[in-house]
């Protein structure tokens, strides 16, 4: 299948999970996809179109939050992001890391760093943040404030 | 001067610490210890081990993480020791001064000997850094005795 075949037949198989197709470049296409439907949509990319996992990242922008999955299909030259998203009272997604391993980690960060919960996860603990850091406080959202009273914010001269 | 000091000084190994920097002094510190600008020929030799080592050097902005690992080093290092602290986020975490993963600056957590400015400093101003710092500690051992 070509370029054009595949998304078109992204949208044609999830008609009803597909809110929107954004045709960035000759490489890059975003389609935004509902949130409770990304594990079927990511299952058929990577099992039946062959395409690998990139990475996942998380946004939080004004008024959502938004998490795109990136895939790339390596013999067409075609990276498709998959944009989900989340309201920011119910931030609530199905994990993928049951499908592939990939996903683990990446769905670790995004949990702690953005406070996203991965339904399903097999293995849902800290990774970057230490022992010491508060429970549900999230250093990259937005509203973000400084806890930690002990913190030297000046530049010592 | 006293026999450890002297010792300290005629060869000083070095201990290399990165914490949560961004590679780039830590680059800088190997092109040091490689030939074109060949640290070794003042006795200045990479080691494996905090246990062998008289001076550590850090890059970094030290982390929350890092710290911890820091703090042990620091204990486990051969006294009398240096402390050179290498690169702009060593000094005083350069753009990562509001991070949430790094609230307090390297001289505030462990004694700091020299600091080298620079993002990354180049070799010749790590050389020079160090060259200078052990004279001065050879002069002020001097001028105790």
């Amino acid at each position: 299948m070509d370029r054009n075949a595949v998304i078109e037949d992204i949208k044609k198989r999830f008609e009803a999970d597909v809110t929107d197709v954004f045709d960035k470049s000759p490489k890059r296409v975003y389609i935004g996809i509902r949130p409770e439907s990304i594990r079927r949509v990511a299952q058929y990319v990577l099992r039946d179109l062959g395409a690998r996992f990139n990475i996942a990242s998380g946004v939080d922008a004004r008024g959502h939050m938004e998490i795109l999955y990136h895939f790339t299909l390596e013999d067409i030259n075609l990276l498709v992001s998959f944009r989900v998203i989340l309201p920011k009272e119910k931030l609530e997604i199905d994990s993928l890391a049951p499908l592939f391993e990939g996903a683990n980690w990446i769905e670790r960060e995004m949990n702690e760093l953005l406070g996203i919960t991965f339904k399903g996860h097999p293995d849902m603990r800290r990774l970057l943040l230490p022992a010491e850091w508060p429970e549900g406080v999230y250093p990259l959202r937005c509203d973000y404030r400084e806890w930690d009273k002990d913190a030297i914010r000046d530049r010592g001269v | 001067m006293s026999i450890k000091l002297n010792a300290l000084l005629k060869s000083p190994w070095v201990f290399h610490l990165s914490t949560g920097s961004c590679n780039n002094c830590d680059i800088e510190v190997l092109d040091c210890l490689t030939p074109r600008f060949d640290i070794e020929r003042f006795g200045m030799l990479l080691v494996g081990s905090i246990k062998h080592a008289d001076v550590l050097l850090v890059t970094g902005s030290a982390n929350r993480k890092s710290v911890v690992r820091l703090k042990r080093l620091y204990e486990q290092i051969p006294k009398p020791c240096l402390v050179v602290a290498i690169g702009e986020c060593a000094l005083s975490r350069g753009m990562f001064i509001h991070s949430y993963n790094c609230p307090v600056p390297l001289d505030k957590i462990i004694p700091v000997d020299i600091y080298i400015p620079g993002c990354p400093p180049k070799p010749e101003a790590i050389i020079a850094g160090v060259v200078k710092l052990i004279n001065r500690v050879r002069e002020k051992a001097a001028v105790k005795k």
